[in-house]
């Protein structure tokens, strides 16, 4: 029988060192043996080392040799420049050049689901801070937020301390996932720098309930690197998109990913911790009784038992609204055309909200009278009477909205009539030249979108003109080709006005049966609904506030409010009741989830085999700096220890 | 030849010649020696007359005092008896020990050195010099004896004896040198211990002191190592005592101190109860001068 034996000269090495540390650790053992027993004839005249300093002396000994051994271990480890083969992120480089790099991460609520004792969100967290450990000198890093809206945490920077210090700064939110709008965004972030290796690396877990749509980073002009394939996986979830006080009941609506369904599952009506209704569910809507002598207080509706996410099983219960919409037009303007309703009438059945329609002949003069309205349309008014202007006041104060549609009527208002809370001076009905038909082809279509192309020819002969005083506070959303406002936004106390200088008359223009005109209605009628007293909204979307606000606690303690050109806004990015102090009373507002970001479906990503050739989530990593720094410290601890040892000594 | 007969022969005796052993008590002894004896009668030295009385020896007459002035005198004589020199050597196991650095000679050898010399003194005074041990390997005790031939016996039993015994675990290794020597020892007899002084019994003081009595001298000499003087070692030391099982850690410059104090309690425990019966206690390095010790133990003597 043969045997081989080969030694590498690594084993031989690792031998070596083990004989430095070893032959001290056996010297030191032989000479305590050698050195310490010897024949005393007086032995029993001398007086035993208390055990503390026996304790001392060993520990000492044992304590500097293994300061010792570590320390020509640590020697030997920095000789040999250790690279450390460790699991992290790692971006590949082609050439020695700089790269610029946006680092998409995703905030939205679907992060909130934990794997492996993690949430996903802290595993992107994590993968970012590998991904800046391997950026060198010269390198681009940014850093956009794909919970939408997407957002640009920071732009592209070779300060890699500030990119650390965001990244750091990033917290898990509620909202619903924009994918594409985050890659858009990181594309457009990266386009204008001067590195040749650009690439966007999407750390999520591709959940943006759309798990059908195209694959992600299709069309994206830059490669797109999605590393986290371990948390792109599919999780059972349901939660409470809204629960509303209909009177006797609660009405709460859930919503379910493709895998989880909230059949059995209990849902409970609590005032504080007291449980003052509960149902089992049987569908996506539930209804739970509410007794009549049940406590009062703020409610919240929870949906028990255990899922992938947990922020989304509690929303408080909000009054179900059963404001409608105020319809003050000249009806005799219209009938002679369509021989039916007002065409404003007919355009909100159209858009089948869920405010009624209440037609009126005049606006109302008493604030009683603007009970249960949440918006007034106001078609070309001779004017306020001071009566009607301190009720608007009044429906303004409360957070009422108005349409205010002005033509011929409004500007040859009475003496005495004023168009006052909305506007302070008069106004003039004058014709359009011909090259003014209506807006300009590129206008903004901030605020009517798509339907904004079809103001662009209105075959209107005259238009309103507002008064240069008044144009200051107004905020035009919508021009004509001229410049001159064609839709204006303005905040009346707590409440909003929009003013339109052409009349709602068939009459007066072709807007009215313009697709124009219903997405005017509507934004009118979402921004109606949102003002109303008690208010819900998606986790997300972005709150215009009456200038009055003064203060938000949402709940995770008090939010900041953005205040733009006297405008007050707020994004809320937590599941769950805002309250708001405006003028000094208190208001509440819901935020709720997004239904779409309770599919936790993963979508697809362009190109995964790609991704291969961007980055690795394998590194050797250089731990010659740490294993000097370990040296130092352990070089420093030694002298301690002699310097103790010397003082004891001389203190003996 | 050993080092006691190479010490003994080339001790410079012209030092000590002119220091012999004198008691100051008269010794009852076999022969005439230097010291003055209890008893009058014939002896060697004239010591005066007294008036005849009926039934004295005539053969005391003294004839010329007659004859000058007609008077009938009777002389008187000192007689001088021999002072037996006993010496009791420790050769127990400790006594073996000997320092690393400074020591001449282990703590045996340095007795066995003093023993022999003061063997010589013995002898060339006159008086018969006898050796018994206490423990010890090919221990020969020596009967009293004097002359050369007392001293040849002496040097001999103390080339051959080597350190053992173990004064811990044989307690009665101390009582029988001793038994034999209190009866033997007679009155005038100069009785010289030599030991350490460690693991002895603890009535051992006492017992030592007891041997004063009956007119005899005693001095008990201590001899230790400077080693054990002084605990030079350093750091954390296993002390392990050499009889006995007693064995000791600590810290030797912790330990230095209150070392000192309980040898220098040991030793003022023997000389207290040692003078208070009239003996007398040395104290001797095996690094000193060995003359200088054996002065400093005949002068006790005196």
């Amino acid at each position: 029988m043969r045997y081989q034996w080969a030694v590498s000269f690594v084993t031989a090495l690792a031998l070596g060192i083990a004989l430095l540390v070893v032959a001290p650790l056996a010297a030191h053992r032989l000479r305590r043996v050698r050195a310490d027993e010897r024949p005393f004839a007086p032995a029993k005249l001398v007086p035993p080392a208390p055990p503390r300093a026996r304790r001392r002396a060993k520990l000492e000994d044992r304590a500097l040799f293994g300061v010792r051994a570590a320390a020509i271990v640590a020697l030997a480890v920095l000789g040999a420049s250790p690279l450390v083969r460790c699991s992290r992120l790692s971006l590949s480089r082609s050439s020695g050049a700089s790269m610029a790099v946006a680092i998409v991460i995703d905030d939205s609520m679907s992060m909130r689901v934990v794997q492996a004792g993690r949430s996903r969100f802290d595993r992107a967290k994590s993968a970012a801070v590998e991904l800046l450990a391997g950026a060198r000198e010269g390198d681009a890093i940014g850093v956009v937020l794909a919970g939408a809206p997407a957002r640009v945490a920071l732009a592209p920077t070779t300060e890699l301390d500030a990119v650390s210090s965001v990244i750091a700064s990033l917290r898990e939110s509620d909202r619903a996932t924009d994918l594409d709008g985050a890659v858009r965004m990181a594309s457009t972030a990266l386009a204008s720098l001067p590195q040749v290796d650009k690439r966007v690396v999407l750390l999520s877990d591709l959940a943006d309930g759309q798990p059908d749509a195209p694959p992600v980073g299709e069309g994206s002009p830059l490669p797109l690197w999605a590393p986290l394939e371990d948390i792109a996986r599919d999780a059972s979830d349901c939660g409470i998109l809204a629960a509303d006080d209909v009177g006797a009941r609660v009405r709460v609506r859930i919503a379910c990913g493709k895998s989880a369904s909230a059949a059995g599952r209990i849902v409970e009506v609590r005032v504080g911790k007291k449980v003052i209704g509960s149902a089992t569910a049987q569908g996506s809507d539930v209804n739970v009784d509410i007794p009549k002598d049940a406590e009062g207080g703020d409610r919240v509706a929870y949906l028990l038992g255990t899922d992938a996410i947990a922020s989304d099983d509690a929303a408080p219960v909000l009054v179900a609204s059963s404001a409608s919409i105020g319809v003050v037009v000249e009806a005799a303007d219209e009938t002679a055309v369509t021989g039916g309703p007002p065409v404003v009438e007919q355009a909100l059945d159209a858009l089948r909200t869920d405010l009624a329609t209440r037609p009126m002949p005049a606006v109302p003069d008493q604030s009683s009278d603007f009970s249960g309205i949440a918006g007034m349309i106001i078609d070309d008014p001779p004017g306020f009477t001071p009566e009607q202007r301190r009720a608007l006041g009044a429906f303004f104060d409360n957070g009422g909205v108005v349409l205010l549609a002005l033509g011929g009527r409004a500007a040859s208002a009475p003496l005495g009539a004023t168009l006052d809370p909305i506007l302070d001076h008069a106004t003039t009905w004058t014709p359009l030249d011909a090259k003014t038909t209506g807006v300009a082809k590129d206008a903004p279509a901030s605020f009517l979108g798509e339907a904004t192309r079809s103001a662009v020819d209105l075959d209107a002969k005259k238009r309103t003109t507002i008064a240069p005083g008044d144009l200051a506070s107004l905020d035009v959303v919508l021009p004509w080709s001229d410049g001159a406002p064609l839709v204006a936004e303005k905040n009346v106390s707590r409440g909003e006005g929009i003013v339109v200088t052409l009349p709602f008359a068939l009459g007066a223009s072709d807007l009215p049966v313009r697709p124009a005109f219903i997405a005017l209605l509507d934004a009118f009628v979402a921004s109606a609904r949102s003002h109303a007293s008690q208010r819900r909204a998606e986790v997300g979307a972005t709150w215009s506030l009456p200038s009055g606000v003064t203060a938000a606690v949402g709940p995770d303690g008090p939010v900041e409010i953005a205040r733009e050109g006297g405008r007050a806004k707020l994004t809320p990015a937590l599941v769950g009741a805002y309250r708001l102090t405006i003028d000094g009373k208190q208001e509440l507002r819901v935020a709720a989830p997004s239904a779409k970001e309770i599919d936790v479906r993963p979508r697809r990503v362009r190109a995964p085999e790609a991704a291969a050739k961007l980055g690795a989530t394998e590194a050797r990593v250089d731990a010659s700096a740490h294993v000097a720094v370990l040296l130092l410290l352990l070089l420093f601890v030694e002298m301690i220890l002699r310097v103790r040892a010397a003082r004891h000594a001389r203190a003996a | 030849m050993s080092v006691a007969r190479e010490a003994a022969e080339s001790f410079d005796w012209s030092e000590v010649a002119s220091l012999r052993i004198r008691s100051r008590l008269v010794a009852e002894g076999v022969y005439a020696g230097a010291h003055r004896s209890a008893r009058r009668g014939s002896g060697i030295e004239f010591g005066g007359h007294r008036e005849y009385v009926a039934g004295d020896d005539l053969r005391w007459l003294d004839r010329r005092a007659l004859l000058r002035h007609g008077r009938l005198l009777v002389r008187q004589f000192e007689t001088e008896t021999d002072r037996a020199l006993r010496l009791v050597v420790d050769a127990s196991a400790s006594m073996g020990y000997r320092g690393e650095k400074r020591a001449h000679d282990s703590k045996l050898g340095t007795a066995s050195l003093l023993s022999a010399v003061l063997a010589r003194i013995a002898v060339a005074s006159g008086d018969p010099v006898g050796l018994t041990y206490f423990g010890g390997e090919h221990a020969r005790p020596v009967a009293v004896a004097g002359g050369r031939e007392g001293f040849e016996r002496v040097l001999g039993s103390l080339e051959a004896v080597r350190a053992g015994g173990d004064a811990v675990r044989d307690p009665a290794l101390l009582d029988r040198a001793l038994g034999i020597l209190s009866r033997a020892a007679r009155r005038g007899s100069v009785v010289v211990v030599m030991s350490d002084l460690f693991d002895m019994p603890e009535d051992a003081p006492e017992r030592f002191a007891a041997l004063a009595s009956r007119g005899r001298s005693v001095v008990v000499v201590q001899i230790l190592d400077p080693d054990e003087l002084d605990l030079p070692f350093e750091g954390t030391v296993r002390l392990r005592a050499i009889e006995g099982d007693a064995l000791v850690e600590t810290n030797a410059e912790d330990a230095r101190a209150a070392y000192r104090t309980a040898l220098d309690e040991l030793a003022s425990r023997y000389e207290g109860t040692l003078v208070a019966r009239g003996a007398r206690f040395v104290r001797a390095s095996t690094g000193d001068d060995p003359a200088n010790v054996v002065r400093a133990i005949i002068a006790t003597v005196r």
